[in-house]
This record gives structure tokens, sequence and C-alpha cells, in this order.
């Protein structure tokens, strides 16, 4: 679709939206084009939208979604465009949705803890206002200073704190939802805004997630909300050998402290990483080979007794506790990865610029070991290749609390300003690589980013199997005319079938 | 204006800390001078400026972790208390 001013289009959106809330400027197509571990760059003109919309109401988006539907053009919602897999970025221009006029917090319901909101607010901001009341809505990921409630509710998001307080979706109760032809429904547990639990018919909420814009826009959303933490306490272990460190790990998460809420492993390529560039790390002795920190958060008292249990545990597995300087400061940073500036090293040393690419999935404990060694093969295999990769580590961070299973991430820098087609499709067969280890480990593909972008998208069909075909059915009766975020999640097929 | 002064465009001496990294203020870091000479090049800052961006890093991370709590507990003390 290509959108011409003086296009009828643009005429009637103006009238719904308003002359100011209607942009068609390169400037403001590429701000919402942009996201943190960019698609080749090289082709970026091929992800322009060709307008961008900013509805400041649930009914002015129906609006929106109406009148696109009636003519067929593709819609994008876009959040933060903080996400990892690109589902805020078209692939076949249309209309962008950015949300964030919708951003006021309707309610506070103290007595049933709950907050309402629009789905434009960011929970950073949200939480300097719940903070009046000794409250925190604790959906807490990497992305936590700019990343938008109705982004978490289209990813699924991950939480750092979510073995705590559980994730996205358990943090968030109820929304409503701008379905494809413009129709309001309101999802959640029953037809309750502030229902927890309920038995009702299908259970809607998780269908409505995670879809990474492929069925609506979610546009208002009912939060859950937790006392405000009196205590916090975030220890970082220094050890001499990976397989030490994991088994540390394995048992904090095991231990059934109610206050913990996270643990993270750092494995060694992660360590010579921050080696390079980390303040904290620089100075410290060569037998550190890896990592693990854990948090804890509750009431002080609380707090205490459960972080004197982690450090008898951590100490009996040979773990050297690293100082209050680099813990307080490091678990800091974790909520806030997207401020830091990023650059990778030649082979030879030498610094360049590059973008972080973060590759996720789902792993159990026990599959922890050897995923980690096939992805650094991959790793190295790239890096043999060409400068324009860099191997920066692996991270896993628990899921839950009883240490089940571990988001894992491998870190690769891209040197985007000489990537070309050759080395995308390095990479997108890289992508490919890493998703096949994990599917061959029992794993998902993805943890927390999702999995439509290049590369691991083509193996969603084999990890869901007949899941999938259901998908394509949802996918065709919920948007006929395939508007939302067309080619995303390979969900074209589910019109070629049709035809 | 202390920027204006000569002296705080003569940063301290360097001492060598790894292969990759030098220091020449305490707990501040740089990459090794001659890494960065074919892609990136490094800037010079004034004395202030390097140390208002570490003070600001930890302003902002004391920041953020008031997000998420009212108080942070001392890992030092604990292990103190479990020794005890």
């Amino acid at each position: 679709m290509t959108v011409l001013l003086g296009d009828p289009v643009l005429a009637e959106l103006r009238q719904i939206l308003g002359p100011e809330h209607v942009l068609t400027g390169r400037a403001d197509r590429l701000n919402r084009t942009r996201v943190p571990a960019p698609f080749p760059v090289h082709r970026w003109a091929e992800r322009m939208p060709d307008l961008v919309v900013l509805p400041a109401s649930t009914e002015e988006v129906a609006e929106v979604l109406r009148l696109a539907d009636s003519l067929r053009i593709p819609v994008v919602p876009r959040d933060g465009g903080t996400g990892l897999t690109d589902g805020a970025v078209p692939l076949r221009g249309g209309i962008v949705v950015d949300v964030k006029r919708i951003n006021q917090i309707k309610e506070i319901d103290l007595d049933n803890r709950t907050c309402t909101v629009g789905t434009g607010i960011n929970a950073l901001k949200l939480n300097e206002v719940l903070g009046r009341h000794g409250l925190i809505y604790p959906d807490d990921p990497a992305s936590y200073p700019c990343s938008l409630v109705g982004g978490r509710i289209g990813t699924s998001g991950w939480s750092l704190i979510g073995s705590r307080y559980g994730h996205t979706r358990d943090l968030v109760l109820s929304f409503d939802h701008v379905l494809p032809g413009g129709r309001v429904i309101h999802v959640g547990d029953g037809i309750g805004r502030k229902i927890t639990k309920s038995s009702s018919g299908y259970q809607l909420k998780h269908l409505f997630m995670g879809h990474q814009g492929t069925l609506g826009i979610a546009s208002e959303a009912t939060l859950k909300l937790f006392p405000k933490p009196e205590a916090e306490f975030s220890p970082f272990w220094a050890f001499e050998d990976y397989d030490s460190a994991y088994r540390a790990v394995g048992a904090l998460a095991r231990a059934g402290v109610a206050t913990f809420a996270g643990a993270v492993l750092f494995d060694e390529w992660k360590v010579d990483y921050l080696r390079r560039d980390d303040e904290a790390y620089i100075p410290q002795p060569s037998s550190v080979k890896a990592l693990v920190c854990a948090a804890l958060y509750g009431y002080e008292d609380e707090v205490r007794a459960g972080g004197r249990r982690l450090l008898r545990i951590a100490r009996s597995l040979g773990a050297r506790y690293l100082g209050d300087e680099i813990s307080e400061g490091d678990w800091a940073a974790r909520h806030d990865r997207y401020a830091t500036p990023l650059h990778g090293r030649t082979r030879s040393g030498q610094v360049v610029p590059m973008s972080w690419h973060c590759e996720d999935a789902s792993i159990n404990y026990t599959n922890l070991p050897a995923v980690r060694l096939a992805w650094h093969e991959i790793a190295d295999r790239l890096r043999r290749e060409s400068d324009v990769f860099d191997d920066w580590g692996m991270f896993a961070y628990t899921n839950g609390a009883t240490g089940a299973d571990y988001l894992t991430e491998i870190d690769i820098g891209i040197w985007e300003q000489r990537l070309d087609d050759a080395a995308w499709e390095a990479w997108v067969r890289a992508k490919r690589d890493l998703a096949a280890v994990t599917l061959a480990h029992g794993g998902s593909i993805s943890a927390c980013h999702g999995s439509c972008r290049a590369g691991e998208v083509d193996l969603v069909p084999e990890e869901l199997g007949g899941g999938y075909d259901v998908m394509l059915a949802i996918k065709r009766a919920i948007d006929p005319n395939n508007i939302m975020n067309p080619g995303k999640y390979l969900l074209d097929q589910a019109y070629a079938e049709k035809s | 204006m202390k920027y204006r002064y000569q002296d705080e465009m003569s940063p301290p001496p360097a001492r060598r800390v790894t292969d990759v990294a030098i220091t020449r203020f305490e707990h501040v870091f740089e990459v090794e001078p001659a890494l960065m000479t074919d892609h990136v090049t490094q800037q010079d800052f004034p004395n202030w400026d390097t140390l208002r961006l570490v003070r600001s890093r930890a302003d902002h991370l004391a920041w953020m972790h008031r997000h998420f709590a009212d108080k942070v507990l001392s890992g030092e003390e604990l292990l103190h208390d479990l020794d005890e």
C-alpha cells in the first residue's frame, strides 16, 4: 500500500483522530521503524510504514481498525518498540498504530489491589505513582524504563523478578482488545475486570497475549498490584568453573525461599566479554570463570532470613561473594539493559560499534550445559566467518520459583555498518540453527521475545506441531482479511490454505 | 568555570590493568587506547566530565533501586552474621 497525501484514507483518518495525530513525514515513520536489535539495516527502507496514527482511546483504535479492515490496509501496533523479534516492525507497509497517547491511569483500586491503565503507559512511570500508595506493579523486563504495558501484552513478556511475582501473563488480569474488524472485546478470567481466577468458558486472555500484533490491539488493561518491597537483596558470586556455578544456580533456585525473585547464571564467554568492558569485572582475577546472582524482595525480616539461607547455600558450593558494590550496581543495571552503549571487537581486538542481538529460549535446567556448548559452536562459526559478529556470551535466568527452566540467551554483537546480504544470510542461518538446538533439547524457541523473526520462525510450526494448525485457523477466523501485522509468524499460510 | 582550565584536559597518567584496559581514576576503567585506532577513536574528555559520567551512572543505578524497594540489604553484613 502506498498512501499519497490527499488520499481519501488520510482524510478519513484525520477526521477520526484529528490532523495532528496522523503522521506521514519520513522522520515520523523512520522513528516508528526503529527497534533495538535491527533487522538488516541495509534494508531498512523495506520496513517503513506508509503512515503513523496516534489514537487516544479504545474507540479511536476501533475506528482505525474498522477503516483499515474495510480497505484491506495492513496495520501494525507499536508500543515501546523495544521488542527483540520485530513485532512492531511492518513487513508490508500500511499503518502503524502508535498507542503512546493511550497512557492514562484510569483507576487505582487500593482495596482490590488493582489498577486500570491505558496500554501506552510505561511500568516505571506507573510505579512512580503507585509508590505513593506503597504499591508496585512488578513487571520488570530489561527494557523496564522504556517498554509499555501494551507491548508486554503483545509479546507476553518475561519479567526479571517473575520467579517471585509472575510474568506479564500473570500480572495482567484483563484487558480491552480491539479485534481486526474494529469490534471491542474484554478478555480476562471470565468477563470480570479484576478477577484473578475463573473457570468460565475458554481462557481467552492467553490467546490475546503474545500474538505480536497479529490478532488486534490491546488498549486498556487491569493489572495486579503488590506491596512495594521494603527490602531488596541481590548477591553476586564468582566461581572458578562453569560446572560449580551451574550447580549453585540450581541449588539456589530449588531452595524454596519465598522471597526468591530470580537467579542468573553467567557462562565463561559472558565473563570474558565483561572483562573487556565492564568496570565491575575488568579487575577480577583470571580465576573467575563464571558468575551467579540472585535477587530477593519482600519485608526486611523475611529478606534477611532468605538472604542468609542463600548465602549459606552458595558458600557451600564454592562461591565467592563479589561484594556489595558490584552486587548492587550490577543488579540495578539488569532493569535497564537498553541504556548500555554497545561495542564489540574485531578478531584483532579493535573496538567497533555493534548492535545487540539477543537470541533467547526456554531450556530445562538439566539441558543448560549442553545447549550452551552447542550455541557457542554456532556463534564461533559466525565469528570465524566474519568480523561482523562477536560472541558476547550467555545468561540463563530462572523462569520460575522451582528452577525447572531458564530463559537462556546468547548475546551476539553485529557490526551493522558492515552488514550485507551475505552476512545477514549467515546470521539468519545461525538463528535457525540456534532454534534447532533448542528443540532438540526439548526447549521452547523463546521464553521472552517471541519467535517471529527470520530464522527461528521457520521452526515454529515444528515446535507447535498440531497446535500450529490451530494457530492458522484462529488467525483466519479472527482476522479474515489478514490486516493485522501480515507476514509475521508465517501466518500468510492461513490464507493460502483457504484459497 | 572548571572546564576551561587547561589542567582539566590533562588526565592522570594511565596504569595498565589488563591487556585490554587501563585506569586513570580510581574504579574508572578505559579501553586500552591502542584498541581504539582503526574504527572507533577515543575522544578527549576533561577530567571533570569523565568523573561526572561515572557519578551519573551511580546516581542512575541508585534511582533504579528506589523503584523496586525502599532499602538494599548488604551481603557483607549478612555474611558477617553467618560467621558469628
